[in-house]
């Protein structure tokens, strides 16, 4: 039977088979052409092709190679993370930097078990200060300040 | 003579007010960031990339340059004090530096680590001055399959010097070439993997990318694997001086680590990584008292850390001549610069003279503030090591955001920035290192450009890239490289170099 050696290269293996067939299938309708007139097929074709045959290989050779076992997902840090930047991103047009600087900290600071929320209000307040003068009146970037514009 | 006279050029550029306060900023700003635990170049220059936009080109770059040399400073500081490597060109200075400040010798270990980098610095500037224009020269003679050769050498050798697995990183480079491609095809007009969404159209953003790669992935991985708190070494910073001795040691591996630097900063994939881990190798070998090494030998300090400088210096010299960058570090100021609207190349120095010696002048004015300024303020460095990850993951990654939005008020470069972190997040879970992606990435486009003049130039032949003596050069030397990563001992040498993190 098949034992799985290398579960990293195993992961890997398979992205890279799956990113290849992509760029193959996503762009079968792009011209190929011949090497003396590429097409704009060519290129990306021949790269994905490249792509699918390491990822052949790599995937191949977690069976046989002895190799690190993946990392235990952690759900937390990389969510908190990606819905303070979803936060981020609705609410600057909406609420201005300031607020939406405080709030994407707070949300942040969740990131990590028993965040302490006094701390972390007061220092993203300082924080977001720190941005606005920075950014809007020192770069003068294009960025609400407020709620109002 | 000529050189002064350009140089003079570039002093007065370099030198207004202005200037020279965006290159403080930018020294400070580096060192702030890269001393840091666990974040080196890369992830500083991502973070800090953003702030310079609103600048004028020679003012972006000069501050550019800045945060790269403070970074890499700052990461020395890290390696002697907490042993803590923020990139692998620091690793090197980790073995001995670190070594020194346990015997209580951080503040001179620190002080040679600086002037070591000053002095390699000095030339590094004059080398530059000097070989840059007789690169440009050649450059001229560059055509497309040369241009194309280069490339893939340059790819080769950012495959070797890369973490991890060697096929990994193939497959990296391969997958930044793809996302390279992304966007309307120059040559037909036709749009590829744009998927109908306009914000794809010229292509993906390099911001999002960056910062999504390294900048979020580099906080993900900090708060999963909490850095075990270790404590700086506390020295008596003020006995900074080396002491006679150690001096004697130093400053002749300081000069070895220059030249070895500056020639192999040049090469395509070289840079600051190379040639630390060359200097260090070179100072083992040549050195009468071996059992001195691995127990904080001064010289293995002097060596790489004037070798990493210089190379970092002379790496440059590719990138603004040929326009094509020959690490990943270098990736993300050629990145800066296309957003600045210059398109890196000969074309530079001859079109934009105050640019091109502007930076190399500054370059020369950033490493004299990292000796003048960086060193007696090393005590607030140190500080910065214990303030708590907890404030500063969250300033961090707004300044991502901010970054990002200032850029572009589109909301979808926000969306890239979050699928770029998980995707980084992914890559990090499979052991695949982003770095080679970085330089794949910048280089796709001209690559398929170069690859498609020389094929319509030879009507399909191939045989192109060995006719023209140039090309011919640099395939073998790139089937050199890969026959010595064939080669099991060299291999093992890559590996045991890139155990340390």
């Amino acid at each position: 039977m098949l034992k799985v050696k290398s579960p990293q290269d195993l992961g890997a293996g398979i992205m890279f088979l799956l990113i290849g067939l992509a760029g193959i299938v996503l762009g079968r309708d792009l011209d190929f052409g011949s090497a003396r007139n590429m097409g704009p097929g060519y290129f990306p074709l021949l790269i994905s092709g490249f792509i699918v045959l390491i990822g052949a290989v790599v995937a191949g050779r977690s069976f046989t190679l002895e190799g690190p076992a993946i990392e235990r997902l952690q759900l937390r840090p990389i969510l908190m993370l990606l819905v303070a930047l979803a936060v981020f991103s609705f609410l600057i047009r909406e609420i201005g930097v300031v607020l939406t600087s405080i709030l994407m900290m707070v949300v942040a600071a969740y990131a990590r078990p028993n965040a302490n929320i006094v701390e972390t209000i007061i220092f993203a307040i300082c924080v977001a200060t720190f941005v606005a003068v920075v950014f809007v009146f020192g770069l003068n970037q294009p960025m609400p300040l407020w709620w109002n514009g | 003579m000529e050189m002064f006279e350009h140089l003079a050029t570039g002093f007065v550029a370099a030198a207004s007010l202005q200037n020279l306060m965006f290159c403080l900023i930018g020294v400070l700003l580096g060192t702030l960031i890269g001393v840091l635990p666990g974040i080196g170049p890369i992830p500083t220059l991502a973070i800090l990339l953003p702030i310079t936009f609103g600048l004028d080109p020679l003012s972006a770059l000069i501050m550019m340059a800045g945060i790269y040399y403070g970074a890499q400073y700052g990461g020395s500081t890290t390696s002697i004090l907490v042993n803590m490597p923020g990139e692998a060109s620091s690793v090197v200075t980790c073995i001995e530096g670190h070594q020194m400040a346990k015997r209580g010798r951080a503040g001179s270990a620190l002080a040679t680590a600086a002037l070591a980098s000053f002095f390699a610095g000095c030339v590094g500037t004059v080398f530059l001055a000097a070989f840059g224009p007789i690169l440009s020269k050649v450059a001229q003679q560059f055509t497309s399959p040369d241009y194309f050769s280069l490339m893939v050498l340059g790819l080769v050798m950012a495959v070797v010097l890369a973490h991890g697995s060697l096929l990994k990183a193939v497959a990296m480079v391969l997958i930044g070439l793809l996302l390279g491609l992304v966007g309307t095809d120059v040559n037909s007009g036709l749009t590829r993997y744009t998927f109908g969404i306009d914000g794809l159209w010229e292509g993906i953003d390099f911001l999002p990318l960056v910062l999504g790669l390294f900048g979020i992935v580099e906080i993900i991985r900090n708060l999963e694997n909490p850095p075990a708190h270790r404590t700086p070494i506390s020295t008596r910073l003020r006995d900074l001086w080396p002491t006679r001795d150690e001096f004697r040691l130093a400053w002749p591996a300081a000069v070895r680590g220059t030249g070895i630097g500056s020639i192999l900063g040049i090469l395509p994939g070289g840079g600051a990584v190379l040639a630390s881990f060359a200097s260090y190798t070179v100072e083992k070998k040549i050195t009468r008292q071996p059992e001195r090494f691995g127990n904080g030998a001064i010289e293995g300090v002097a060596g790489p850390e004037a070798a990493n400088n210089a190379a970092a210096q002379t790496s440059f010299i590719p990138l603004l001549t040929l326009g094509i960058p020959s690490n990943p570090v270098m990736a993300i100021m050629m990145g800066a610069m296309i957003i600045q609207g210059i398109q890196p190349g000969a074309a530079v120095m001859t079109a934009r003279p105050e640019l091109f010696w502007g930076m190399v002048a500054s370059m020369w004015i950033g490493n004299l503030m990292l000796v003048v300024i960086n060193l007696p303020m090393l005590g607030i460095w140190v500080k910065l090591l214990s303030v708590p990850y907890r404030f500063l993951y969250p300033a961090i990654l707004l300044f991502c955001a901010v970054g990002v939005y200032s850029t572009s008020t589109e909301p979808f470069m926000m969306v890239l920035m979050i699928v770029f972190s998980i995707f980084g997040y992914v890559l990090m879970k499979f052991g695949c290192e982003p770095a080679p992606l970085v330089l794949g990435f910048i280089l796709g486009p001209l690559m398929e450009t170069n690859l498609r003049r020389s094929l319509t130039l030879s009507r399909g032949d191939p045989m192109i890239f060995l006719d023209r003596p140039i090309s011919a050069g640099l395939l073998i030397a790139t089937l050199l490289v890969i026959a010595l990563i064939v080669f099991p001992q060299f291999r093992k040498t890559r590996e045991v170099a890139f155990q340390e993190d």
